[in-house]
């Protein structure tokens, strides 16, 4: 019997040492990124950091690109994400209705980790003024994006527009900020909603949009792109990707991923970050815990 | 030579490597060619993947909103697929219009991107969304007519490439084959004129080297050029050259050594040395070439040196002026150490007297000394040769000074000998002499002794006649003196018989038989002497020889055998052939004969028998064999017996 006892003992002490081997118990971990911009460019951007991560942290990091924004709040659960690089609004949604915490932040080009958004349409559509939108199409981005969709609905609404679905012709989602710059440029729409990150990537890419385009509003500033991670997560998992990524400016190998993600650096994120979208909410006269998306 | 080869090992090398460069150089276009295949297969891959990616993408686009779409991570996997598959077609290299498709397919899948992106991000009535799907669809047909296109120009592309690649690795196998041969030829002609340059000298050299084995010395190589070969040649003759100067010094040399037996020869015939004196001269003069030859000895009858009158080349006036003092001879001599005095230019030379040399119209000299050991005998002296003296010449003299040395003091020493010789004949004579006066003193003695028996009985009787009256008494004493006389007479007769010899009567005689007759006649002796006969008679045939002289060797033989039997023994006569002679033995067993009288028994007038012979039976015996060619030997013990052993030689009348 004592043998018996000493033989469990010795079977139980190997398996604690081979946890360790094992890792974080989990051999890869889903992160979910929204359709900021075209899709296939959004994934592009971010396969980079995707890798570089996996290498750092010893764990693969599978990327999970949505169709839509709200579709990160949705499906987060259903397709077992553990993190996902959200949209400031989603964020908020993500903090209110899911279990997840803000990490790091985006540090951009010019220093700041705020995006705007902006009301913009063709320099030659002669639109100036809300009162000239009227009647018109409208393109936006996602209702669950702040610079896409409720900067700009606050922004009518500040400017006596009760209802789009009746002030304009017509309106759509295009569900990226590029489509709906896309849109207005293409004579698809006369007005659009886009964020300004993603607009001063495609000047950069195509400088005669500067040109083009005219900007009748500015939201205030908000927060970018800001990753947050399952809270069941283990804490050493997070605090280690939250190292990795706050250490990234100091590591030459990343340098290149910085650069194709167009940011210098990631900084810590908090919920206190998240306050100015609040205001804006309140403003575009959403609720954002009744607050529908979709 | 040497240089050639270099050059044509280095051409060859050259050629090999322009052979080499070649095949490489056609290697390597028919391997990028077949490179070049290759990779448009691959492209063919990459397009095929590009068509099956933007199929899927269609598809998926069809599907999308549907219950069978897929989800957007395995549209965008798809869409990420074909982006690749168009960025892999970029990474080759391309035509400048295969270039220009790619840009305008590449350019469609950015647009076929943004368009599917646009129609799944947008969210719009049914409608737009509808267009929207239209529009991505429309660009992806597009795309895929593109590919279909590039097919066509890539399979074409390919199958001109492959005819290229077929065409290459044809022509490269051609020139390969051509550069091979045109090496191997050229080879060839290199190996060959090589060879012919090579073997053209050394057959050149070989049929030199067979002239000269078969004795043609000096035969030179006709083969001359600036090359190792023509060095070689060039040597070979002077070697050629060289063996004949070589083999005529050596001829000459023989000639002078042949010539110089011819001279000593004549010196060894020591009786007419004085008279070999004017022909060596002469003899040596020709072997050197020299106008004068002469030989100065000590006279001791003038006290110095002077020159043999047999002197070559000078006249007897010239000849008297080569003389000079013994003490100015051995001074010479000695200052010269022993070894020849040579000048070539006798008038500017102080050893020479100017008044001689004038006289004697001398230009060079050369002398050798005649000695034995430190004794100077004289000097061997030649002048005015044809050219100048050589260390050979003054070898040569050296060899026959020493030899006339040696044959002048053999001369002498044979004269002195000569004279030991008359001296010693006359001093055997005299001995002779004497000793033939004590000879003929013992013989006349034993011949006195022998006659004076008788003559005394004679005289004796003869005085008693005087005065005897008695007639009876007279007879009975003349009878006496008759007997007396008669036994006189055969003393006389029997030495006679001993100085001089009867001729033999030859006859053919069985030696057997002549015994047996012998035994008949002494056999009252033999039975009175109670002597046991044997004989033991071989076989053997008939011989030549004097019937009655035999008879009488063996009866006296026989006697003495008997006579030393006195109380009767065994007489043993035996006969036997032994080769070419017939022995006969007669042994007794009587009383032997001392040792010190064996070796006198066949001595004249030697007896044992003192009155009883006369002591010229053995003697006159030996005689007798001797006279037939054959001989007698004697054995004897003394009490035990002797035996005598005749050996006649084995004749038949023709041989005899």
């Amino acid at each position: 019997m004592k043998m018996k006892g000493t033989l469990v003992k010795c079977v139980v002490v190997f398996l604690l040492l081979l946890l360790p081997l094992k890792g974080y118990g989990q051999q890869e971990l889903l992160i979910g990124l929204i359709p900021e911009e075209n899709i296939f460019n959004q994934m592009d951007r971010y396969r980079p950091l995707a890798a570089y991560l996996s290498s750092k942290l010893g764990m693969k990091i599978r990327l999970t690109i949505l169709s839509r924004y709200g579709d990160v709040i949705d499906k987060f659960d259903s397709r077992k994400m553990d993190g996902a690089f959200f949209e400031v609004f989603t964020a908020v949604l993500a903090m209110e209705k899911l279990s997840v915490e803000p990490i790091v932040t985006k540090v951009n080009l010019d220093g700041t980790s705020t995006s705007r958004g902006y009301i913009f349409v063709r320099q030659d559509s002669g639109i100036r003024t809300v009162k000239d939108m009227k009647g018109k199409r409208m393109a936006f981005v996602d209702k669950a994006t702040v610079t896409g969709y409720l900067f700009a609905v606050s922004f009518l609404r500040e400017n006596g527009v009760k209802s789009i679905e009746r002030y304009f012709k017509e309106y759509y989602f295009t569900g990226s900020h590029d489509s709906a710059i896309y849109s207005v440029l293409d004579n698809r729409a006369d007005i659009g909603a886009a964020d300004g990150e993603v607009y001063l990537r495609m000047v950069e890419k195509d400088p005669s949009i500067k040109n083009e385009l005219f900007f009748v509003a500015q939201s205030p500033p908000v927060p970018d792109t800001t990753l947050c991670l399952r809270k069941d997560l283990p804490g050493e998992v997070k605090s280690k990707i939250k190292e990795i990524l706050l250490n990234m400016d100091k590591d030459p190998e990343s340098k290149e991923v910085l650069r194709n993600l167009r940011v210098i650096k990631f900084r810590g994120a908090s919920k206190d970050d998240f306050l100015p979208v609040f205001e804006i909410a309140k403003k575009a006269g959403v609720d954002i815990k009744s607050y529908r998306y979709k | 030579m040497k240089k050639r080869l270099i050059y044509a090992l280095v051409l060859l090398f050259l050629l090999f490597s322009l052979g080499a460069g070649v095949t490489m150089v056609y290697i390597y276009r028919v391997t990028s060619d077949l490179q070049s295949v290759i990779n448009l297969h691959r492209i063919e891959i990459i397009r095929q993947n590009l068509v099956i990616n933007t199929q899927t993408v269609q598809s998926n686009l069809y599907t999308t909103g549907t219950i069978f779409g897929k989800e957007l991570d395995v549209i965008v996997e798809n869409v990420t697929a074909l982006d690749d598959s168009i960025h892999g077609c970029k990474k080759c290299h391309h035509s400048r219009e295969m270039t220009a498709r790619l840009k305008d397919v590449e350019r469609n899948v950015e647009q076929y991107k943004e368009a599917i992106s646009y129609l799944i991000t947008t969210t719009a009535n049914p409608e737009r969304v509808g267009r929207l799907k239209m529009v991505a669809v429309g660009i992806g047909d597009r795309l895929l007519s593109q590919t279909q296109e590039m097919a066509f120009i890539a399979d074409k592309s390919l199958s001109m490439r492959t005819i290229s690649a077929i065409k290459e690795i044809n022509n490269s196998k051609n020139i390969l084959l051509a550069t091979l041969l045109l090496t191997l030829v050229i080879a060839l002609i290199i190996a060959i004129t090589l060879t012919k340059q090579i073997t053209r000298p050394v057959y050149a050299l070989v049929a030199a080297t067979r002239m000269i084995a078969s004795g043609h010395l000096g035969y030179k190589a006709s083969y001359d050029d600036k090359t190792e070969f023509g060095e070689l040649a060039k040597n070979f003759n002077a070697m050629s050259e060289r063996l004949k100067e070589e083999r005529e010094h050596i001829t000459q040399y023989i000639e002078q050594l042949a010539g110089l037996y011819d001279i000593t020869l004549s010196l060894y015939k020591i009786t007419e040395l004085e008279d070999a004196y004017s022909g060596i001269c002469r003899e040596l003069a020709n072997l050197l070439k020299v106008e004068q030859c002469t030989l100065i000895l000590y006279s001791d009858e003038q006290r110095m040196f002077v020159a043999h009158p047999s002197a070559y080349g000078l006249s007897d006036e010239q000849t008297p002026l080569l003389k000079f003092s013994r003490e100015k001879g051995e001074e010479l001599f000695r200052q010269a150490q022993g070894l020849p005095v040579v000048s070539n230019d006798v008038l500017n030379d102080e050893r020479f007297d100017p008044a001689v040399t004038h006289v004697l119209n001398e230009r060079s000299v050369l002398m050798a000394w005649l000695h034995r050991k430190e004794k100077l005998l004289g000097v061997l002296r030649v002048a005015n040769k044809n050219g100048i003296f050589t260390e050979e010449d003054a070898k040569l003299l050296t060899i026959l000074a020493s030899h006339i040395a040696v044959a002048r003091e053999n001369a002498l020493l044979y004269e002195y000998l000569q004279d030991q010789m008359f001296e010693l004949r006359d001093t055997q004579e005299q001995l002779i002499q004497s000793a033939k006066l004590v000879a003929i003193g013992e013989l006349a003695s034993n011949v006195a002794h022998e006659i004076n028996n008788p003559l005394t009985s004679i005289i004796g009787f003869t005085e008693l006649l005087k005065s005897e009256g008695d007639i009876h008494r007279i007879r009975i004493r003349l009878d006496i003196i008759e007997k007396e006389s008669l036994r006189a007479r055969d003393i006389v007769r029997q030495l006679l018989r001993f100085a001089r010899k009867s001729p033999l009567q030859l006859m053919e005689i069985d030696v057997n038989e002549v015994l047996r007759e012998v035994l008949q006649l002494i056999d009252v002796q033999v039975k009175g002497n109670h002597v046991e006969v044997r004989e033991e008679f071989g076989q053997f045939p008939q011989t030549v020889g004097d019937l009655n002289q035999l008879k009488q060797v063996f009866i006296n033989i026989i006697n003495n055998a008997i006579s030393a039997m006195p109380d009767g023994g065994r007489l043993t006569i035996r006969t036997a052939r032994l080769g070419e002679y017939i022995l006969i033995d007669v042994e007794d067993t009587g009383v032997g004969i001392p040792k010190e009288i064996l070796t006198r028994i066949f001595e004249p007038f030697f007896t044992t028998k003192k009155e009883k012979g006369t002591g010229l039976g053995l003697s006159i015996s030996y005689r007798i064999i001797q006279d037939h060619g054959g001989r007698i030997d004697v054995e004897s013990y003394d009490g035990e017996g002797t035996r005598f052993t005749v050996r006649l030689p084995l004749r038949t009348q023709k041989t005899s």
